[in-house]
């Protein structure tokens, strides 16, 4: 019966780890209506600028952490000022593509700077584990749990109940409407893509912490994809409940299924979730429901 | 289709001839005469990279009619091409079938499981459709790695003997070329005719403005199934080549980073356009083989770059071009391509 609840436990810690990843999906699809393909490789590059400031220039990690958190929100800016403003008003497919060349592209440019080696990533949050009664927690994931669930807090304060969030959310329902509003869409794209950086760094702090790495941890940003759609895609509070729908339920599914297909369930199985609950319900569990006009 | 001045149809046949004036034969002719006289003419090397292309080409063409044309946004092609790889290896070894009999099947079968995920379109749409054809592709190599060995071979995939026409095997590169060829121009040629038929016409107006489709009376399900139905099915077939051509069939050979290089080469050469799929494999897929020329005779120069230089250098070369095309040349490589030929044409006046 521990071994169970430890599962449970466990996967809704790694269901929320997903949901800080999520996040940071949502944040950029909240406010700039952009589906960002190449949030895993973010992920890496900020775990990357990390792993650089602490093992190579052997930096305290009070010093590493803001400065690589300043590194990926200069980088977010970085893509919106030259990426992502010339497009402002195009259609969605122009975005969707855009980010699949960026995808593509940051792998080529992590694999210049850093090569595809091995690397161990610092313990920047303690490594020894939790014990609470029979069950073993990793510290990391329990830190970066409370974190997921106050910066969900925070980010969905700022979408729903302040002028600047409101208008943001604007943007993404439509460019021209909103520009038209007198809102600035470049200034929200901007916004958007330097704190999902910022998150992402985050993400990749609690994730890699003390673990081995190379430039392929980048499947975190596929693996998070369920979590959003689940939740859909406009949604903050729900990405942390789809998070635990999705770690959960991944949790049971190793605990029962894996005897039987010997392991490996964990990776498909949210994505048979995200499938079924998609045919129920077509933008995810939370997201807006549009209404089309001719 | 612009023409050059003086060229009318006079019949209906005429007019819906592909090939219409007698330059565009002998262009043509001088091209399959090219590609027929390649393996005399060219390197073994030459040939392993046509057969690459060939095959590259076919799943191209059908992911350009279901995302170019039909405008469903498709991630999972890869996945859709390895169950084609598998139903044909399986079928081969376990069953001893001739290739042509296994190359329409492993069509079919990855019509049919491309089909499943069109269905979801019924409810599922834009965004939502296309990540979820992301579900295809680990639910593809979750099934491939878990289904009992005698089918598939589990993680140790399926080897296959040579393709062979009656005691003729198949075995060589230059041989299996011809067999790539045959198939690569008559599922190109078929993609012009879903293109230029009913369906084809449906898949634009399903993809321009879906709403607006139904209510002009285009069953918007019926189409958006069939256009997941038709890019698979050129993804099955381009999987049974690629199980006879490399004859080891394994789920690590279809990633989901080479459907978002499949969707790249589209993007390149230009959405919306049977041509613009054929330019993006060639232009792509050779720039490929350019750097893995090139690149190492680079490293040496500059043993800074260290050995994963290629492999770099090609990512942040598509990356950097789809990019550019979509902020600079959206409509792809094939549109430049009908400017200049409009421009030749008309010359020396500008309109």
């Amino acid at each position: 019966m521990a071994s169970l609840l430890g599962y449970v436990v466990n996967g809704a810690l790694a269901g929320l780890l997903y949901a800080l990843i999520a996040m940071s999906f949502v944040i950029i699809y909240r406010s700039a209506r952009v589906f960002n393909f190449a949030q895993g490789e973010i992920v890496v590059v900020g775990a990357f600028v990390v792993w650089t400031f602490m093992s190579v220039l052997d930096f305290p990690w009070w010093v590493s952490v803001p400065l690589a958190l300043g590194a990926s929100l200069l980088l977010g800016l970085f893509i919106e000022r030259l990426i992502l403003r010339p497009l402002v008003g195009e259609e969605l497919f122009a975005f969707v593509m855009v980010t699949i060349g960026l995808l593509i592209f940051i792998r080529g440019v992590v694999l210049v700077a850093w090569g595809p080696e091995v690397r161990f990533f610092p313990a920047v949050l303690p490594l020894a584990a939790i014990k609470v009664g029979p069950l073993v927690l990793d510290r990391a994931l329990v830190l970066g749990g409370a974190a997921t669930l106050v910066l969900a807090a925070i980010t969905s304060w700022f979408f729903n109940r302040t002028q600047a969030g409101l208008e943001m959310t604007a943007v993404a329902e439509n460019h021209q409407i909103a520009l038209s509003l007198g809102i600035s869409v470049k200034r929200s794209i901007a916004i958007a893509w330097g704190v999902s950086g910022v998150l992402s760094t985050l993400a990749a702090i609690i994730f890699l912490n003390g673990k081995g790495m190379t430039f392929l941890a980048s499947d975190i940003g596929f693996a998070a994809l369920p979590v959003a759609l689940l939740a859909g895609l406009e949604s903050i509070g729900g990405v942390v409940l789809g998070g635990l729908i999705v770690g959960i339920a991944v949790g049971l599914a190793a605990y029962f299924l894996d005897p039987i297909f010997q392991g490996g369930v964990a990776s498909v199985f949210p994505f048979v979730i995200m499938v079924i609950i998609l045919l129920i319900r077509p933008s995810g569990l939370f997201g807006w429901k549009t209404i089309e006009r001719i | 289709m612009t023409l050059p001045a003086g060229v009318h149809a006079e019949t209906y046949d005429q007019d819906r001839a592909l090939i219409r004036t007698p330059g565009q034969w002998i262009w043509f002719a001088a091209l399959l005469a090219g590609l027929l006289l390649l393996p005399l003419l060219g390197s073994g090397k030459a040939i392993g990279i046509a057969n690459v292309i060939g095959i590259t080409l076919v799943a191209v063409v059908g992911l350009q009619l279901t995302s170019g044309f039909a405008g469903q946004i498709n991630m999972g092609q890869s996945a859709f091409m390895g169950v084609g790889a598998y139903a044909c290896g399986a079928l081969a070894v376990n069953l001893q079938m001739p290739f042509w009999l296994t190359l329409p099947i492993s069509g079919i079968s990855a019509a049919v499981f491309g089909a499943v995920f069109g269905l979801a379109a019924l409810r599922i749409k834009g965004f939502y459709l296309a990540l979820t054809t992301i579900a295809a592709q680990y639910i593809f190599s979750f099934a491939m790695l878990k289904l009992p060995k005698a089918w598939f071979g589990q993680a140790e995939g399926l080897r296959l003997d040579a393709a062979a026409l009656g005691g003729y095997a198949l075995d060589t590169d230059v041989r299996i070329y011809y067999l790539v060829l045959l198939v690569a121009v008559v599922m190109t040629y078929g993609a012009w005719g879903v293109a230029r038929s009913r369906p084809g016409r449906a898949f634009v107006a399903v993809r321009d403005n879906d709403n607006a489709a139904e209510v002009i009376g285009i069953n918007v399900f019926y189409y958006k199934t069939l256009a997941f139905f038709i890019g698979a099915f050129y993804a099955g077939i381009a999987g049974g080549l690629w199980a006879y051509y490399v004859r080891y069939v394994q789920a690590d050979q279809f990633t989901l980073w080479l459907s978002v290089w499949y969707i790249g080469m589209l993007i390149v050469g230009g959405m919306g356009s049977v041509l613009g799929a054929i330019v993006g494999t060639v232009v792509i897929r050779l720039l490929q083989d350019l750097i893995t020329v090139v690149g190492p005779e680079m490293v040496e120069a500059f043993p800074r770059l260290g050995g994963q230089f290629v492999f770099a250098a090609m990512n942040m070369l598509l990356g950097g071009m789809i990019i550019a095309f979509v902020i600079f040349e959206p409509r792809g490589l094939v549109h430049r391509w009908n400017i200049l030929k409009e421009s030749y044409r008309i010359w020396p006046f500008p309109h």
